[in-house]
């Protein structure tokens, strides 16, 4: 098939979507985020209350759902689009603003500036989002539409070259793209970073008719979400991506791995699948060209460690999820035995965009050995919480105090923990090296999936460390020796130290068998299960030590070595706040009226300091946990 | 776990129905206990032992991926299920204080279940909602900033539910569970 | 695959065949290396054992010797600082999980623990990591044998004599993690699964987790 028969087939498919766009936009269009994130936050609720009021007006305007655009702390959002005015997104919607925007907007033309968020396309009344920080680091390849069309609808993917790309390749020859792949250096964004290229050609030059191509969409690090969002906001780009993949590779069936936990992600993808049949993208003879390709969806069954790659296709075959010795490596024996591809999510979502624009293109953002972008999920103490795509080679400092504003409440920057439970936490002396994949690694942390979580003064290191191991433990597969039983007694070793039981010679013995299991495990989640321990070990050790020498925990977060305590100096003695919201029944009201917490029954749930009215303050936590009148040790 | 009355007949109907839209191969197992969950709300002995059958392997094979994956499980879940994310986000501002306070006010631990199989409790990894940590996913909806008072409230409403419900619905429960054990 | 090769295991020079595995080129020329989980002749090793580890010159760190075949020129140390570190602390993980207690084991002095003990000087008591002395029970329900899960190391040799060469079905792993366990189809006792007795599992258990009741 010749690529000019291949454009004007194109090119159809394409008009056709533009012309329904134009006669979109004619009326007003709402356009509401309902990812899972904006449902959970009520944008369900709002949709509704939009076409209710949009009805009781006679409203000639039109609501969608789009997905999510990244920026999480304003849930729920909505964009309303009129003729006349610019795009304008705003933020925390709910039902008085909902009746507000329409009465005031839609009928009166008063776009209530002192509600926007920021205006969408250039324009001189509103700023846009180049016009905040985050807009000067922010850089979208893959995140470019999300949010901005309905996932559900295969035209609103068209009308920004949806599928192009594939139109494209058709008629090049399968060497040539992995070619481009290659030379565009596009490194595999599920977390290690190998050359996505260079795994094609293995896969394509592998022995045997039969291959396969899988998504890998088991995002299960704790604190990452952006694949959830991406399938959820323009599923159509990862499919375009996959299909790509799998023409160049010479593979007829691919598949989504999803979690099961993202039932929304799953529907989408579902549906984009069968639009993307409908309009000849998927099938027999792919737009004429000779091309089959069928898709399928496999929903993983909730394990963890099934995001490694020989184990996910273990528990594609019906057995458990266990990783096995490589090699033999995947492009020459995984699914049924056959040569297979799997890739992240973000990694297929590039290259319709690397297609389209070139490698060259692709090169010119981010740097020389890790070209592109990195999108993080910023969260934790952080003020704008949410979706970042960022250059590559952007600093640490840039992405938490510029894009995301640094901790709010005027608390002291701790640390960041990149890349879930294979990453580590580093300090601020480390906010200055770049992101890519190689400088992250040699500060000991990992790029993994993209999860970043900021920790302030308030989060205690040593229990940081303690909740990744819980989770790498919970989720090992017990298969090898090392991870089964090692991160175990790491854990363990943790646990005794958070409760003022640690001594030094088990610190000694925690930073060997730390050692030993990276060095000894099976597969990657047992071989940097122990890298949150050891960059705390590295960059916080002074923690460790206020743990074990003075059983003293510095953020106070450690229960066994704080306890609650009323400052009588400050105890009004007339509230009895605490005493109500105390769900144990262990504040009482003493003789002279103070309020006093009975140390046996308190169970540190940090109600009553919350509850306690700001001008008195009167709750603190101390450690270690000492009383301080009786000066006498209390548990 | 002893079968209550018509269960038997309710677990053949089904699986029967199921075989019917899978091929036998291994590849699809843990499709077909997907969907022998999502229909009977956890995994029966008697249903595991019937996909061995269909599949042509042991039935301890089948056995194995039941208890390998955090999806399935081998009891019958409460009516009300509580999940509560331990995702670093939600960990980090109190996911661990709201799973202590549901313990504490539903007096079971977390992986268990009420006795009068009203409520069930389990954590869950990020369900990836972080911004609106801590998350609680209550019966399939997600609840964000969830603090004890919170807590209280969410059990509260369940409850509110229940008895919304009206007494049909409990007679109908109590009566299957009062039921002829087989 | 059949070139003749030599390749050399602590200083001695050993003819083989290219391809082959080299933990088994090396136990035939009398080198031990420790294992427990290496089956020969399974396709896909199960490397879950993590005791088999050597260095091979030119890699910079030990490698399993279940999964490495050889090839022409190979330098071979079982025995380096890294190695023996290594295999050290897998030792004592397993034991950490291991009912010790051998003068009352049926498998004492027929017991590959106690065989990589002596061969590597290790210590048969816990040591760095404490004992996690989980609860579990025994089934003594078979007429012929016994099963002890608290000295199992689940290196997976029964449940391969079980599936693969007595085509039985009746013992696999389940659960996972520290869960991880040789088990019956719902935990039910041998005797009502579709264990034959053959025997075959017991033989190729090397530890004392699953030992011939003896007066049969």
């Amino acid at each position: 098939m010749t690529a000019a028969a291949l454009l004007e087939h194109y090119s159809k498919l394409k008009e056709e979507a533009l012309k329904k766009k134009e006669q979109e936009q004619k009326q007003p269009l709402i356009m509401v985020g309902t990812a899972s994130c904006g449902i959970a936050a009520g944008a369900l609720e709002v949709k509704e209350a939009f076409l209710k009021e949009i009805k009781k007006h006679k409203l000639q305007a039109s609501v969608q759902e789009v997905g999510c655009m990244g920026y999480c702390y304003a849930e729920p959002i909505a964009i309303i689009s009129k003729p006349g005015f610019p795009p304008l997104c705003y933020g925390n919607v709910d039902e008085g603003l909902v009746k507000l925007l329409v009465q005031s907007f839609l009928i009166e033309d008063d776009p209530c500036y002192e509600y926007a968020l920021v205006a969408l396309e250039p324009n001189d009344i509103f700023p846009t989002f180049s016009d905040f920080p985050r807009g000067v680091y922010e850089h979208k390849i893959i995140m470019e539409h999300c949010g901005f069309i309905d996932p559900e609808e295969i035209d609103h993917y068209l009308v920004h070259d949806g599928y192009a790309a594939l139109a494209k390749v058709l008629s090049q020859k399968p060497e040539e793209i992995i070619e481009i792949i290659k030379s565009a250096k596009l490194r595999g964004r599920g977390g290690a970073g190998f050359p996505a290229g260079i795994k094609w050609e293995a896969c394509r030059k592998a022995a045997g008719e039969e291959k396969y191509v899988i998504c890998n969409a088991d995002e299960g690090d704790p604190g990452a979400f952006m694949d959830r969002s991406i399938l959820e906001s323009n599923p159509h780009q990862v499919i375009e991506g996959l299909a790509i993949c799998a023409y160049a590779v010479g593979a007829s069936q691919g598949y989504f791995y999803i979690r099961a936990e993202y039932p929304l992600a799953v529907k989408r993808v579902q549906k984009a699948l069968q639009q993307a049949r409908e309009k000849g993208f998927l099938g027999k003879n792919i737009m004429g060209s000779g091309f089959n390709l069928e898709i399928e969806i496999f929903q993983g069954s909730g394990a963890f460690v099934c995001g490694e790659s020989s184990a996910l296709v273990s528990s594609m075959e019906g057995k458990m999820g266990l990783p096995r010795h490589r090699p033999p490596r995947l492009t020459s024996s995984g699914y049924r035995g056959k040569p297979t591809v799997i890739n992240n999510v973000k990694t297929f979502s590039y290259v319709p965009a690397i297609i389209r624009k070139g490698a060259d293109w692709f090169k010119s953002i981010g740097t020389e050995d890790s070209p592109g972008t990195a999108v993080f999920t910023l969260v934790g103490k952080v003020k704008n919480k949410g979706l970042v795509e960022v250059p590559m080679g952007t600093t640490l400092r840039q992405l938490i105090f510029d894009v995301g504003e640094g901790p709010p409440d005027d608390k002291q920057f701790k640390a960041v923990q990149i890349g879930g439970p294979s990453g580590g936490c580093l300090p601020e002396s480390a906010l200055d090296i770049p992101i890519d994949f190689d400088s992250l690694k040699e500060a000991g942390a990992i790029m993994g999936s993209g999860g970043l979580v900021v920790l302030d003064e308030d989060d205690c290191m040593v229990a940081i460390a303690r909740y990744f191991l819980e989770f790498t433990q919970q989720e090992s597969c017990g298969k090898c020796t090392f991870c089964r039983l090692g991160t175990k007694h790491i854990l363990d070793i943790l646990t005794d130290i958070t409760r003022g039981e640690g001594t030094m010679e088990s610190l000694q013995i925690l930073q060997e068998l730390a050692e030993d299991v990276k060095d000894g495990s099976l597969c990657n989640l047992g071989k940097t299960a122990p890298n949150p321990v050891l960059t705390t070990l590295k960059y916080f050790k002074d923690e460790y030590l206020a743990h074990i020498m003075e059983k003293r925990c510095p953020a106070l977060m450690c229960k066994e070595i704080t306890l609650y305590y009323i400052l009588p100096e400050k105890c009004t003695k007339l509230c009895n706040v605490c005493v109500g919201s105390c769900p144990t029944e262990a504040i009482f009201t003493r003789e002279d009226g103070i309020k006093v917490i009975d140390q046996g029954k308190c169970v540190k749930c940090d109600n009553c300091r919350k509850t306690c009215p700001p001008e008195h303050d009167a709750v603190v936590k101390l450690s270690p946990a000492i009383l301080p009148e009786e000066g006498g040790e209390k548990k | 776990m002893e079968l209550l009355k018509g269960e038997k007949e309710a677990i053949l109907k089904h699986t029967k129905e199921i075989f019917q839209e899978f091929e036998a191969k291994r590849e699809n197992l843990i499709p077909i206990l997907q969907e022998v969950q999502k229909r009977l709300g956890y995994l029966p002995r008697l249903a595991m032992q019937k996909i061995a059958e269909f599949l042509g392997i042991p039935p301890v094979d089948v056995f194995a991926l039941a208890t390998f994956y955090n999806q399935f499980r081998l009891n019958p879940p409460g009516k009300n299920e509580i999940k509560v994310c331990m995702g670093t986000a939600c960990y980090m501002v109190g996911g661990k204080i709201a799973l202590e306070s549901f313990e504490r006010r539903l007096n079971i631990k977390e992986g268990q279940t009420t006795p009068d199989r009203e409520y069930s409790l389990e954590r869950v990894a990020c369900v990836g909602c972080c911004t609106l940590a801590p998350v609680v996913v209550v019966n399939e909806q997600i609840e964000g900033k969830v603090s004890p008072t919170r807590v209280d409230g969410i059990i509260l409403s369940l409850q509110g539910e229940k008895s919304k419900e009206g007494e049909e619905a409990n007679e109908d429960t109590k009566e299957k569970l009062k039921g002829e054990k087989q | 695959m059949s070139r003749e090769i030599t390749i050399t295991i602590d200083d001695k020079k050993i003819r083989t065949v290219e391809g082959k595995i080299l933990l088994w080129v090396a136990l035939a020329n009398d080198i031990y290396i420790p294992h427990l989980c290496a089956i020969e002749g399974k396709d896909l090793p199960e490397a879950s054992c993590r005791l088999c580890f050597v260095e091979i010159e030119g890699k910079n760190k030990p490698v399993t010797s279940c999964t490495q075949p050889v090839y022409d020129g190979m330098v071979v140390r079982t025995r380096t600082a890294k190695v023996d570190r290594l295999v050290k602390t897998a030792f004592e993980l397993l034991l950490s999980d291991h009912r010790l207690g051998c003068a009352s084991c049926p498998k004492n002095r027929n017991c590959e623990l106690q065989r990589i003990a002596k061969e590597r000087k290790l210590k048969l008591r816990h040591t760095r990591f404490k004992y996690l002395g989980r609860e579990t029970a025994v089934d003594d329900s078979p007429d012929s044998f016994s099963f002890d899960p608290s000295r199992c190391v689940l290196c997976g040799q029964c449940i391969w004599a079980d599936h693969e060469k007595a085509k039985v079905g009746a013992i696999g792993f389940a659960r996972r993690g520290l869960g991880r366990t040789v088990a019956t189809f719902n935990y039910e006792s041998l005797k009502d699964s579709p264990c034959t007795e053959c025997g075959l599992c017991v033989e190729a258990c090397p530890v004392g987790a699953l030992s011939f009741k003896k007066n049969t």
